[in-house]
């Protein structure tokens, strides 16, 4: 802990209005993008954000690929951007969206606190959540060994043997990360080859830590009080044995949380929100932008970039006259 | 060498200048390094704080001199702080453990909310709900200080201290107590133990948090 002391004031939290030009829901990227912009527009712009603006980028211990760093902690572009938006008058508040309510030109936005909040124009930014393995022992175990998240939870794995589930950009970035203070770490993939990157296969196959297994699956999770083992399958010879672990970390992809809009925009089959080029959902006035919209690519820099286009197209449209 | 530099002395200064009263601020410690590891920083993070504002007022008790007041405010381990009102009224807030990293923000925020007069920051509904709780509850909230939805969780539980005389509410940081944590089998933060008999674990919104210390109170 000694060599990363810091120490974070907090961000300034406002009281909030009555009502905004634009209410954003979720403050990651996109939505912290789109309160730039709005503002930059000359509208008033409240976030809101249920657990802690920068969104999943907390959860990256490193970020290589978005323009301008060569390398930068999640936190800390998490952190850059939230002070970005607070510099050009965006207001940032912590709660969770419950409904969004349609009247007319008018959008309600309805908080867990009690509270309502009036705007034109609602932007959702509510990215995605990681998707869950189903298999048995897995929900009994949450928190008990069981993870989905490697910057959150890998330091309790202290010298520990973990089993990594998944063959992804995530899975593969995940384990380099956890490979830092594990001792041992399997990854096992239902398919051949992984899905990750090439620069992360490499990484990863010349880590002396981790093992990948192709064609295994992780079919059970045991333990007294906490994970013991797991029962694995191979594909090939179809055999299941088990083997003995501290720890499972699952990244087998997100799913989108788009609840809020599941009546007022048209969803893809996977459950994620369908816009125009515009970013705006068939409900005029509402946006979506981010992991949570219906696209190719998932990424900082995408996401951002929706922010800025459903903002500036909002404005244009609905505040000009 | 400064633990906070200029530029976060800065924020720090700004923040604290809405400081209405003096708060108290207990620091249990030892000079025995093998006993407690951040001791002497978390010393050197007060002083710099009450260079900051003279509205913050640290005592500090060597336990190994005054073990007595230990006992008194129910200290069972080192390092902790306790925050006391303007008039010495103990509600319940605690620290186990430096609060740096993001529980510096949460540090903060309550020293601010204490010299506002320690008014719990929580809904008409969930301030009546926890006043009816008779039995005596101890939450403790296990963190480690690079964890970045942490801090909510501690915020709410030291809310519901204030609410209760009979609520105290511990942020306690993982790896400083890295037994206590295997005992209540801490593996993904933050985990929230009530009573010592019921968990969950994850930042929960305040009315979700209050349901858990419920469920305790009243079985
Ligand atoms: C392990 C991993 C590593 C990654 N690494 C990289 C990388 O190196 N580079 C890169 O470019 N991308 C990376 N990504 C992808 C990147 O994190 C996402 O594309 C990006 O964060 C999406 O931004 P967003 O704003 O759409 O959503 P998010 O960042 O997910 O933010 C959504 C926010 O909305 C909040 N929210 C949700 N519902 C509500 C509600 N009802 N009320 C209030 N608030 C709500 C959430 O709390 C959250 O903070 C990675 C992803 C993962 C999983």
């Amino acid at each position: 802990m000694k060599e990363r002391m810091f120490f974070d004031v907090g961000v300034g939290k406002s009281e909030i209005k009555e009502s905004y030009d634009v209410v954003i829901v979720g403050g990651g990227p996109a939505g912290l993008t789109a309160a730039i912009y709005t503002r930059q527009s000359g509208l008033s712009a409240l976030v809101v954000e249920k657990n802690l603006e920068g969104g999943y980028m907390n959860l990256t211990e490193l970020v290589e690929n978005y323009p301008g760093f060569t390398s930068i902690r999640g936190e800390e572009l998490g952190s850059k951007m939230v002070e970005h938006a607070l510099h050009f008058g965006a207001e940032l508040v912590t709660d969770n969206v419950e409904k969004i309510q349609v009247e007319g030109k008018d959008k309600f936005v309805h908080l867990s606190s009690g509270k309502t909040v009036r705007a034109r124009v609602v932007i959702v930014a509510t990215g995605s959540t990681p998707r869950k393995l189903g298999v048995p022992g897995e929900e009994q175990f949450r928190a008990r060994g069981v993870s989905y998240c490697a910057t959150c939870d890998g330091h309790f794995f202290k010298d520990g043997h973990v089993i990594v589930v998944g063959g992804g950009n995530s899975a593969f970035d995940e384990s380099l990360f956890l490979a830092k203070m594990v001792r041992k770490i399997t990854v096992v993939h239902i398919l051949e080859k992984p899905t990750a990157d090439a620069r992360l296969r490499e990484k990863v196959f010349a880590n002396e830590k981790i093992e990948y297994r192709p064609l295994t699956e992780l079919v059970r999770i045991e333990g007294d009080e906490k994970v013991e083992k797991v029962v694995l399958k191979d594909l090939k010879e179809n055999k299941e044995y088990t083997m003995d672990v501290d720890g499972v970390f699952i990244f087998v992809g997100m799913n989108p949380n788009s609840e809020l809009l599941k009546d007022l925009a048209d969803l893809d089959e996977w459950g994620y929100i369908i816009t125009d080029e515009n970013m705006e959902t068939k409900t005029p006035g509402i946006f979506a932008v981010g992991d949570v919209r219906s696209k190719g690519l998932r990424q900082i820099i995408t996401a951002a970039a929706d922010g800025a286009i459903a903002a500036s197209i909002a404005a244009r449209k609905y505040f000009e006259t | 060498m400064a633990l906070l530099d200029k530029e976060v002395s800065k924020q720090v200064k700004n923040m604290l200048g809405d400081m209405e009263r003096t708060v108290k601020v207990l620091f249990f410690k030892s000079d025995d390094e093998s006993e407690c590891e951040y001791c002497s920083t978390i010393e050197q993070l007060l002083a710099e704080l009450s260079e900051l504002n003279d509205k913050i007022s640290v005592e500090i008790i060597d336990v190994d001199e005054e073990e007595q007041k230990m006992e008194e405010y129910g200290i069972e381990m080192i390092p902790a702080l306790v925050l006391l009102t303007e008039d010495g009224k103990d509600l319940g807030v605690r620290f186990y453990g430096i609060p740096a990293g993001h529980e510096f923000s949460t540090f903060l925020q309550d020293i601010l909310v204490f010299s506002k007069g320690a008014i719990p920051q929580l809904s008409e509904e969930n301030l009546k709900k926890l006043q009816g709780v008779e039995k005596p509850v101890n939450i403790k909230v296990f963190v480690t200080v690079t964890c970045p939805y942490c801090p909510r969780a501690v915020f709410t539980a030291h809310q519901l201290a204030m609410a209760n005389d009979r609520i105290t509410a511990s942020m306690v940081e993982a790896n400083e107590f890295m037994e206590l944590s295997a005992k209540f089998g801490v593996s993904s933060v933050p985990h929230v133990v009530i009573n010592d008999e019921h968990f969950f674990v994850g930042a929960y919104p305040e009315k979700d948090f209050v349901e858990e210390v419920l469920k305790v109170a009243k079985g």
